[in-house]
């Protein structure tokens, strides 16, 4: 007995049907009776919508109230979604999603509301929409993504002989993963006391970004024990990470610390991770950006807006996403929070290409990031199986940085928790 | 334990007939009366759910697409030959016994000497409660920074004193130790004052008649306080082992990911049940693990009946 | 078990009895209090400090000058609705812990001193209850609160709290320890209905323990977390949901954190200064008697 099947269903899809066609048609108001409705926001982190937003929202559709409900964690927000999912009732009429769970998401797209409409096709990047399309379905509308550039502490650069201004930075760190490395063994043997960068797993992320089909085929089928390219960047990264690396494992307190200590000297920075940086480390002043990624650019992150259709007025749900997800408001939310859109349009407004951060030295982010999300040329396929995957990867990288295990032993031990999961 | 014993009494006259059958009856069902709010709300809170997940264990289930095909004990056949899952099960068990020892031990000075003639009694029994009232997201930042490896206060304290840094995270056993304090803190007072409240109904005078006969403090604390102490000892000895085996808040606290570190250092089976349900959604193998956690905890709480019993008991005369 | 002795040496022994305490005992209690309190002057620590302050190595002992800022900041989140989970929590706590006391001690007091067929098992079976562990009950519970139309509501994290297997065999293992035999039958002779005996009988004798139960509820569903997480939302939560809001960002600022913690424990602290004085007597009283 599949419990989603239920009989109002199929009629409630036949009214939302009916309601979406008239969407379509008219382009504006898709509600056609006025009743006072309220509408659930659900959302985690920061997503920028201030209640400023909403209450403009309000005077827009009169009808309509928005209720943010902000969870505390993405890890959170997922919990509490699959739970209610799983139950088949409970969620927000709009529900946040980040890129990680999308793919679970994706095996059951009979759960969302098809977001797609006519100016939809060219809002945002493609990689960015393909990423939430199932069969031709749109399940999620794009709000931010997190374009990679690499920010670096100038003073132990300098200490080093190496560049300290960001152009000089950009041009030492173009090229490949190894001539990343291979700076930072330069760096290294210079002995200033820092490191190179966090760990081998936050490392390893900007790497597994880069390739179509590093875990999984588009199928599903997993690759990773078998892919030749997965142990490569294993061991490569495990290589490097013995002299390079502060090993400190992204996101515990010691990071954090090592955040304020100021203990490694470059690491991958998405647009989101600013806000980290500058928050842990409010006494360091040498932070900068440098306007380049390894193999030219890669993305970390990013959510969507889906609309569950399990909510009880989805039309109005929809039309409230598609309008949050707008080049306008995404914007406005870039400069509240610092989420770096998605949207293409936004890419050419002022308020985008002029932004400068100050905890930065006045690096300029609206060019940075954009140049860097234009750099992005692959996005991973990520199945069901993905997050799963990753964690056991990352936890084969940890085991070896805090020489519990060799790499070899290691791996043997990665390979044998992917096969475990199947 | 004493029995109990309602006396009926005989009826002198007929015409009480009638209300000594009231008073039958009231005596017969009144305790089902009073008994059954629990099992009305257990119906629905824990008897559906205990179902519910016994149903789950034996399919494939999906958490998002629900039910799948029936397997019979496949899922219990899986996950009792997975590594993990031993390792969880070792963790569970060291967890427990190096958080329940030492609790109990300090839980029982603690009352013992809260039982003195303090002054002020009304301030001290309380303050040792106030751990108790810390929220976990608290405790959870405060010992996860402390026992940081590299920047935590506890390895930094260690340094000055000249020991080497204790890698609280990467050593299963350090690990171990570090949640078995998390837990303590908060677990300890509590136990304490259940353990007062026991001791405070002992009667004075057998502790009269030890004193005259010459018993000392420490002699008379094993003579008759413990002994005198065991429905309360068995109390808190049940209970602490079916809380030490479930503990579920502060393994899931103690590092960024949740999921008991890299190589499963402190990975119990319900963060197990947690990653198998949650993290790869396979909802069936996670019912499973529920289940045989269930069998662990009542095995485990059987032998503590049993060793309580005997500990107690040879103590001294019963009373 | 009273013994026929000279006066005397009775009075020498209830001496020793009641005999003061010495340094060593009041050194320990001290001890004791300090590692209590530690955390929550650390959490002043930082909740008066800045965003940096926890991952500040050289932190200073002292605490800095934010805390009533950090704590406005709390107090006046939109997103946090302070005083609405405050209002929640109070009522939640507070009904689960009088209804789990009264539930409690009515079944601790059938199974300490009724005498009907199936008893032993069904105290078992209770005990056997708490072995259930939780982590996957929540969603079948959710599925049961949904089919009630219960989520959202203060319904859904209050009726699954009403009675506990925990009170039930506390209660249980304390009165048939504390009431005498005696008393019951008493009661019972002179004519009373189970209930009476309950109410006048049963329930001021274990009134020592029953207080303590009701704290224990009270402050643990204050702090519970997970499914009021669940079953409530942001525009109806309890305290620790709200809180949980606070760290809602990639970035966490613990300073302000673990202001709003602190701020949502001083009630329970105030309890405390209530509860206190009556524990202490309800306890006392409980020892005179035998």
């Amino acid at each position: 007995m599949n419990r989603f099947r239920r009989p109002g269903s199929i009629l409630g899809g036949a009214i939302a049907a009916t309601l979406l066609i008239a969407g379509c048609a008219t382009g504006t108001t898709s509600n056609t009776d006025n009743t006072p409705i309220t509408l659930t926001l659900a959302t985690f982190n920061k997503f920028g919508y201030s209640d400023v937003m909403l209450a403009q929202y309000h005077t827009l559709h009169p009808n309509v109230t928005v209720v943010q409900n902000i969870a505390a964690t993405s890890q959170a927000a997922q919990d509490n979604m699959f739970a209610k999912l799983a139950a088949g009732s409970g969620l927000g009429d709009v529900e946040a999603v980040e890129v990680d769970w999308m793919p679970k998401l994706k095996q059951y797209p009979n759960l969302f509301v098809d977001l797609n409409t006519a100016d939809t096709k060219t809002r945002w990047l493609d990689w960015k929409s393909a990423a939430a399309t199932v069969n031709g379905k749109l399940i999620g509308a794009g709000t931010d993504i997190g374009p990679e550039a690499i920010c670096y502490r100038s003073d132990p650069l300098v200490k080093a002989g190496l560049a300290g201004d960001p152009a000089g930075v950009a041009k030492l760190l173009t090229g490949d993963w190894n001539n990343y490395y291979n700076v930072g063994q330069q760096f290294a043997a210079k002995k200033t006391g820092t490191a190179w960068f966090d760990s081998a797993g936050a490392t390893f992320q900007g790497l597994a970004n880069q390739y179509s089909n590093f875990f999984e085929q588009n199928d599903g089928t997993v690759i990773a024990t078998t892919n030749p390219d997965v142990k490569a960047a294993f061991t490569s990264v495990l290589t490097a990470s013995s002299t390079n690396s502060a090993h400190l494992q992204e996101w515990s307190t010691d990071w954090n610390a090592g955040l304020a200590n100021g203990a490694w000297a470059t690491m991958l920075c998405p647009s989101w991770m600013l806000g980290v940086i500058s928050g842990n480390g409010p006494k360091v002043t040498d932070w900068k950006i440098a306007n380049v990624f390894p193999n030219g650019g890669g993305n970390w992150g990013g959510s969507y807006l889906t609309v569950p259709t399990q909510g009880k007025h989805t039309a109005a749900a929809k039309e409230l996403a598609l309008w949050l997800t707008a080049p306008a408001q995404q914007i406005a939310a870039f400069t509240t929070t610092g989420n770096y859109p998605s949207q293409v349009a936004a890419y050419t407004d002022p308020a985008l290409t002029g932004a400068m951060n100050p905890y930065f030295n006045n690096a300029p982010i609206g060019q940075i990031f954009s140049d860097r999300a234009k750099a992005v040329k692959v996005t991973p396929y990520k199945g069901v199986k993905y997050a799963a995957i990753m964690q056991a990867v990352q936890d084969g990288l940890t085991r070896v940085e805090s020489k519990k295990q060799t790499i070899d032993a290691s791996w043997t031990q990665v390979v044998s928790d992917i096969k475990a999961l199947g | 334990m004493t029995t109990s014993t309602f006396v009926v009494p005989e009826p002198t006259r007929s015409r009480l007939a009638f209300r000594e059958s009231l008073g039958r009856w009231d005596v017969r069902f009144s305790p089902y009366l009073f008994v059954s709010p629990f099992f009305i709300l257990f119906a629905l809170v824990g008897l559906f759910p205990l179902l519910y997940t016994g149903w789950v264990a034996i399919h494939q289930w999906d958490l998002l697409g629900g039910q799948g095909n029936w397997v019979g004990f496949d899922n219990f056949a899986f996950v009792l030959q997975q590594r993990q899952f031993w390792v969880a099960v070792r963790n569970t068990l060291s967890i427990f016994l190096v958080s329940a020892v030492p609790q109990l031990i300090f839980a029982i000075v603690i009352a013992a000497v809260l039982d003195n003639n303090l002054r002020n009694k009304t301030f001290w029994r309380m303050s040792v409660l106030v751990p108790f009232v810390v929220m976990p997201v608290a405790v959870a930042l405060i010992f996860g920074s402390m026992f940081g490896e590299r920047y935590g206060l506890v390895n930094r304290t260690l340094a000055h004193v000249g020991i080497a840094p204790i890698l609280w995270h990467t050593d299963p056993f350090a690990s171990h130790v570090a949640i078995a304090t998390m837990v303590n803190f908060r677990w300890t007072g509590y136990n304490a004052l259940i353990l007062l409240a026991g001791m405070q109904a002992i009667p004075r005078d057998l502790y009269e008649s030890a004193a005259i006969d010459g018993a000392g403090r420490i002699n008379r604390f094993f003579r008759i306080t413990i002994p005198q102490l065991r429905p309360t000892l068995i109390f808190v000895i049940i209970t602490a082992t079916i809380g030490g085996l479930q503990i579920f808040d502060e393994p899931r606290l103690y590092d960024q990911n949740g999921l008991g570190g890299e190589n499963q250092q402190w990975m119990t089976m319900t963060i197990y049940l947690y990653k198998l349900g949650w993290t790869q959604l396979n909802f069936g193998r996670a019912a499973s693990v529920a289940w045989l956690l269930f069998v662990v905890i009542v095995a485990i709480g059987l032998v503590n009946l049993a060793i309580t019993r005997r500990i107690a008991s040879n103590e001294g005369p019963a009373s | 078990m009273t013994v026929l002795i000279s006066g005397i040496r009775r009075r020498h022994a209830e001496a020793r009895i009641a005999q003061r305490p010495g340094l060593l005992v009041y050194g320990l209690l001290t001890a004791i209090l300090v590692a209590s309190l530690f955390p929550f002057y650390w959490s002043f620590l930082i909740g008066s400090g800045n965003g940096g302050t926890l991952s500040d190595t050289n932190m200073s002992w002292w605490p800095g000058g934010n805390f009533l800022h950090n704590a406005a900041s709390v107090i006046n989140n939109e997103s946090v609705n302070f005083w609405k989970a405050l209002t929640n929590s109070i009522i939640v706590s507070t009904v689960v812990s009088a209804s789990v006391v009264f539930f409690s001690t009515l079944a601790g007091f059938a199974f300490a001193k009724g005498r009907f067929s199936g008893q032993k098992g069904l105290l078992l079976f209770v005990i056997g209850t708490m072995c259930v562990p939780t982590q996957l009950s929540v969603v079948p519970l959710f599925i049961a609160m949904s089919a009630f139309g219960w989520t959202g509501t203060l319904g859904a994290v209050i009726v699954p709290g009403l009675v506990t297997a925990f009170g039930v065999f506390w209660m249980t293992q304390y009165i048939a320890q504390a009431l005498p035999d005696e008393l019951v039958e008493a009661g019972r002779i002179d004519g009373a209905s189970m209930f009476r005996t309950f109410w006048h009988i049963a329930l001021p004798a274990a009134r020592p323990a029953a207080a303590m139960l009701g704290l224990f509820t009270f402050i643990m569903t204050w702090t519970n977390f997970f499914w009021p997480f669940i079953v409530l939302n942001q525009s109806n939560p309890t305290l620790p949901v709200s809180l949980a809001t606070l760290q809602a960002n990639y970035f966490v600022d613990y300073s302000i954190v673990l202001a709003g913690v602190l701020l949502a424990t001083v009630p329970l602290l105030i309890l405390f200064a209530f509860a206190g004085k009556q524990l202490v007597e309800g306890i006392m009283h409980g020892a005179v008697k035998g």
